[in-house]
């Protein structure tokens, strides 16, 4: 084979292959190169324009106050020259990228959407402690305060373990309320009242025994207007856990002990899981029972579906996250009203979904710095009035100041201005410490939430009873703690 | 070792122009026996419409969704979600207008997609159909081996192989650039490439190249200047397929893209967000992202059966 | 069988002693391989060898990956997880009946496809379409057609007098994605069938039709032993990726509901990452890759042995 013909044409060959070679090559390299090197730091005396020209790229969960921040994001480029490169992605895929990036040693994202339990509990030693970055006399200040951040929310999203260091400024608060039709609950008042022998009107006074009532009472008397009385986020999903959890924690169930405690700022072991507990299994026992005579779909959908499902007039009533006013008023407007969820025999739990924005530890000093001025202004006062009027959605404020100013308050009452206020009276009572409803904030969390969605949707389909789903339940979570976590 | 090696795995046997055997040699010259002997003709009829309506239920059933998906991104909110399907509506050009404006603009998301689905596809045919032609023509000893691992790379499961491919990545600095998602691609295409070359090269007899070299040509000229042109309906069916599968990732770009990377079923799950999904844009992104690959597929079509029978039979 | 190549002088001349001697002999096939491998080899050794260390360790992520050793523990916890054993036997099921659902449609639809004679490429070319769609949009409009408040296939449904919830109950699911894979991937078999079908020549057919052949024995005794070999060969195509693709489930139902449709490659996805557990995510990997080349194996040893004996 190694004849005179054959040596042109291994040339050839060889040629060929170096070229195709070669250019990979190139392109890794001109990659590589555009990656690297902190940014430049400008000698003005604007702390704010010090890091002009830096490119931040920061990812998050595609949610409704991105999605306000991304349509809006132009005054914070023209306050500091900061490009800010938005990439939204679904909660599950932002915490994988953000896994892998932590992990790999650098920083492709500067900034990062911590959800508090799939982010910041297990990967905290990745995020910059931004007490660090308040004493850096060179940076801005917080407006306000870190006090001015309600303060269940700041334990919640921003802490972990340590109640001092913070790692995430509270950036969005979706809290699951009782959303239900003022239309209908108007029309059937009386009738109600007069069947059921209570007033229905929803409330934080009203029980779950009431709630699965009502529900009934609109199964057999309102078909003409809706479908069934209830709908729930039931599907094998986070969703599931949520919406089982209100009902878990009012009849005085809890995950670990301490609940309250591990909700808050978290734990790194937890010790044994307590869903074998009496009070566990009657909740069980009644959210089976609600969930039989729900909307039989719930068991396809997450919250989305389920706010879908409440906006096309499926259903009186559902508890949801208190952020989707701002789209129930856009399509069905002046609809829907909002109310703490009812109570168990243990009082009452409102689940809360807040996130704090926080930065990667693994970022150089002056992107950290232009880091910092984003999510300083990402959560400060004026951009959280700007994205309750966004039309884009919007979130909720994060903070106690702009609950308290003029147009915000004006704007609880209908005709809204920003509609996402309308849960306003509803979320402050749902924000107060013993109303507020954690899950546990522990390293180990995602794995612990599958076991337990995984089981309850077992026990919806009649595959395991309330009894069996809460022991099997308790069963791999104690597993899955005591493997610890490490990361 | 000693039994006598085969130019491709799989490949079949061509006895003369016109006829065709199975590489199994099989002799279909009579009716096998057994077989009952009784009139004619008797069933025809109906059975001419059992085929019809089997064709027609099986048109219906691949069609109806597609045109759904493609009637739906011409629909406002209201007509997407509405609760009695909408068949007859006014139809608005909104929803791809949306794609194109705004904060989220789909452009950089197509061109990004077309240059790493593109660029993966050219260089998984490149180096394929070099590969492939030395495997459909080595004499090595235990090439099927060869052949079967080169395959087994496919098959390696995708969340499995993505965290050590990433930490490679991550260390070239590939992580959130185009050529980082041509790589990837390349982890299922260049197999897949190799094998459907070889099958094509195997196709193409021998005696073709000898008579080439007889004439005085080196094995690269003869390659490049006979069996290459001979095939190339074969590259090109190649290069769409690796096209096709490249394009419609998703597990792959979801790890390795960034900002700078974003292909286009990225943006489709982007749109399911937590304020709900916008069915009607989804939709209209689903068209976009089926549409050019479907129009390539059926361009090659004639094609395609060469390649995925993998010489088990000669052309149509 | 031996091939033109194996006894072709011009292309197999003797290698000369004193060149083999000098250096590694390689040959021009080899060379054309080399660059081809080469990328291969870079791209799926390391990894391989990489999953294989990451199996026997503890995997430490933030500040650059270290591996910590756990001897057997991720191995011992997958033989004795026994979700992890349902897992497979759902894999099973599903590998079986996308796989055979497909192929007997497949087949089915190519037979009739091969006895219309006016328009069967313009009705080929529409049935092929769902093969050039992207899964994870597959996925999705399967779940637009399916959503209970809205869904075109739901509606149709709700009127045939089905009241359930398609996605909502663990059969009705587990049959809906394995029906949108069988609606994705069907058109790729009846291609393949088709081919071999042309391959039948129509004299054959046209003889057995004479001598009063039935449609089923024509099938079975003529049709069916023809096209073996390509039946073969799309199952070997269709059996490489049935087990390695998960969009569909992953957008539609994400493994529920209560585990229903829960495969091992969405187990394996949200152990690497949900859990962050790569250790065991290597594992179910490795696992998850011999299953799959165990089952090609099988595929190319029957078409080995039918391509060798005659």
């Amino acid at each position: 084979m190694d004849g005179d013909s054959s040596r042109p044409s291994r040339r050839e060959v060889l040629r060929g292959a170096l070229a195709a070679g070669a250019s990979l090559t190139a392109a890794a390299a001109l990659s590589a190169c555009g990656a690297q090197g902190d940014v430049r730091r400008a000698r003005s005396g604007d702390p704010w324009r010090q890091f002009a020209g830096a490119t931040l790229n920061f990812i998050s969960e595609n949610t409704a106050p991105t999605a306000a921040i991304a349509a809006n994001v132009r005054p914070f480029t023209d306050l500091t020259g900061i490009n800010i490169k938005i990439v939204t992605l679904e909660l599950n895929a932002v915490a994988q990228r953000v896994a892998l990036d932590l992990a790999s040693g650098g920083a492709e994202y500067q900034v990062i959407y911590a959800d508090p339990y799939q982010i910041l509990a297990p990967y905290r030693k990745g995020l910059v402690d931004l007490r660090t970055m308040q004493a850096d006399p060179n940076l801005p200040k917080v407006p306000g305060g870190v006090g001015d951040f309600i303060p269940t929310q700041l334990d919640a999203a921003g802490r972990f373990v340590d109640p001092h260091a913070i790692y995430t400024l509270p950036y969005d608060a979706p809290t699951m309320i009782w959303q239900y039709r003022r239309d209908l609950f108007a029309k059937y008042h009386g009738r109600m009242a007069h069947d059921l022998g209570f007033d229905p009107t929803p409330g934080g006074d009203r029980t779950w025994e009431e709630y699965f009532k009502i529900a009934e009472w609109f199964n057999k008397n309102a078909r003409s207007d809706v479908a069934y009385g209830t709908g729930h986020q039931a599907r094998q999903h986070d969703s599931l856990m949520n919406d089982f959890s209100n009902v878990l924690w009012s009849y005085g169930g809890d995950y670990f002990d301490n609940g309250k405690k591990v909700g808050r700022l978290g734990a790194q072991d937890p010790g044994p899981c307590r869903l074998d507990s009496p009070a566990a299994i009657a909740a069980a026992r009644f959210y089976d029972r609600l969930l039989g005579i729900a909307d039989p779909a719930s068991r396809t959908w997450d919250w989305d579906g389920l706010g879908a499902a409440m906006r096309a007039g499926r259903l009186a009533m559902c508890p949801n996250w208190h952020e989707y006013a701002a789209t129930n008023e856009q399509v069905i407007p002046g609809k829907v009203d909002y109310a703490p969820l009812p109570k168990g025999p243990a009082g009452t739990a409102n689940m809360y979904g807040g996130t704090g924005v926080a930065i990667n530890a693994n970022t150089r000093p002056h992107e950290r710095g232009a880091a910092w001025l984003f999510i300083v202004w990402a959560t400060a006062p004026a951009t959280q009035l700007a994205d309750l009027k966004s039309k884009a959605g919007g979130g909720t404020p994060t903070r106690t100041s702009v609950y308290r100013l003029p147009e915000v308050r004006a704007a609880e009452k209908r005709p809204s201005s920003m509609p996402n206020m309308l849960t306003a009276s509803a979320v402050t009572q749902a924000w107060l410490p013993d109303r507020i409803g954690l899950r546990p904030k522990i390293p180990m969390w995602n794995e612990c939430d599958t076991a337990i969605f995984t089981q309850l949707s077992r026990m919806l389909t009649g595959e395991a009873s309330p009894e069996e789903a809460m022991r099997s339940t308790k069963k791999r979570i104690d597993r899955i703690v005591a493997r610890g976590w490490v990361a | 070792m000693s039994t006598p090696t085969t130019p491709h795995p799989f490949t079949h046997r061509r006895d003369g122009p016109g006829r065709v055997v199975l590489k199994n040699g099989q002799a279909i010259t009579a009716a096998p026996p057994g077989v009952p002997q009784s009139p004619l003709e008797a069933s025809s009829r109906r059975s001419r419409w059992g085929v019809r309506v089997v064709l027609l239920v099986a048109l219906a059933w691949t069609l109806v969704p597609l045109l759904w998906m493609l009637l739906s991104s011409f629909k406002n909110r209201k007509d997407v979600t509405a609760a009695t399907p909408q068949v007859l509506f006014p139809p608005t050009g909104q929803n791809y207008r949306n794609l194109f404006t705004g904060s989220n603009n789909l452009t950089p998301y197509i061109w990004h997609s077309v240059l790493a689905a593109g660029i993966s596809a050219s260089l998984a045919v490149c180096l394929g159909a070099l590969a492939g032609y030395g495997l459909a023509r080595t004499p090595m000893r235990g090439k099927r081996h060869l052949a079967f691992w080169i395959i087994s790379t496919r098959m390696a499961p995708i969340a499995a192989v993505v965290v050590p491919l990433f930490l490679i990545f991550r260390g070239l600095g590939l992580i959130d650039s185009i050529p980082g998602l041509v790589l990837a691609y390349l982890t299922f295409n260049l197999p897949f490439a190799i094998w459907l070359m070889s099958a094509f090269f195997a196709d193409v007899p021998p005696s073709l190249e000898e008579s080439a070299l007889v004439a005085g040509c080196t094995r690269w000229q003869a390659f490049r200047t006979v069996i290459l042109p001979l095939t190339k309906s074969g590259l090109v069916t190649t290069f769409v397929l690796c096209l096709v599968f490249a394009w419609n990732d998703y597990a792959f770009a979801v790890v390795f893209s960034g900002p700078n990377s974003q292909t286009l079923p990225i943006a489709a799950s982007q749109l399911v967000t937590q304020t709900g999904i916008d069915w009607g844009q989804l939709t209209a992104i689903g068209t976009i992202v089926v549409l050019p690959m479907m129009l390539a597929g059926l361009a090659v079509r004639r094609w395609l059966v060469t390649g995925l029978t993998l010489g088990a039979v000669t052309g149509e | 069988m031996a091939h033109v190549a194996d006894t072709s002088p011009v292309l197999h001349r003797p290698t000369r002693p004193e060149t083999a001697a000098r250096r590694p002999h390689i040959g021009f096939e080899g060379k054309m391989m080399t660059p081809g491998l080469i990328v291969l080899a870079a791209l799926s050794i390391v990894p391989f060898l990489a999953l294989i260390a990451m199996s026997f360790s503890r995997v430490r992520l933030l500040g650059g990956v270290r591996l910590e050793p756990a001897a057997l523990r991720n191995w011992a916890r997958f033989f004795t997880d026994t979700d992890m054993w349902m897992s497979w036997l759902r894999t099973v099921v599903y590998f079986v009946l996308t796989v055979g659902l497909e192929m007997i449609l497949g087949v089915a639809i190519a037979l009739c496809l091969q006895r219309v004679l006016r328009g069967r490429n313009i009705l080929l070319s529409l049935v092929l379409l769902p093969m050039f769609a992207a899964p994870s949009i597959v996925g999705l409009l399967g779940r637009y057609l399916t959503d209970s408040t809205f869904g075109l296939y739901a509606w149709i449904l709700r009127s045939l007098g089905f009241s359930g919830d398609v996605l909502g109950d663990p059969t009705s699911a587990f049959a809906a994605v394995v029906l949108m894979d069988v609606w994705e991937w069907t058109p790729l078999i009846a291609l393949i069938t088709l081919a071999g079908l042309s391959s039948v020549p129509q004299t054959v057919r046209e003889a057995a039709a004479v001598d009063g052949a039935s449609w089923w024995m024509t099938f079975r005794y003529i049709i069916l032993p023809a096209i073996s070999n390509v039946l073969l060969v799309a199952l070997l195509i269709r059996s490489m990726d049935a087990i390695r693709y998960f969009d569909i489930i992953w957008v539609t139902t994400n493994g529920g509901p209560a585990d229903a449709t829960k495969i091992v490659p969405i187990r394996l996805y949200e152990t690497a990452f949900r859990f962050f557990d790569l250790g065991y995510a290597a594992a179910i990997g490795l696992a998850m890759l011999a299953f799959s080349i165990f089952i090609a194996r099988m595929f190319v040893r029957l078409l080995d042995t039918r391509g060798l004996t005659r």
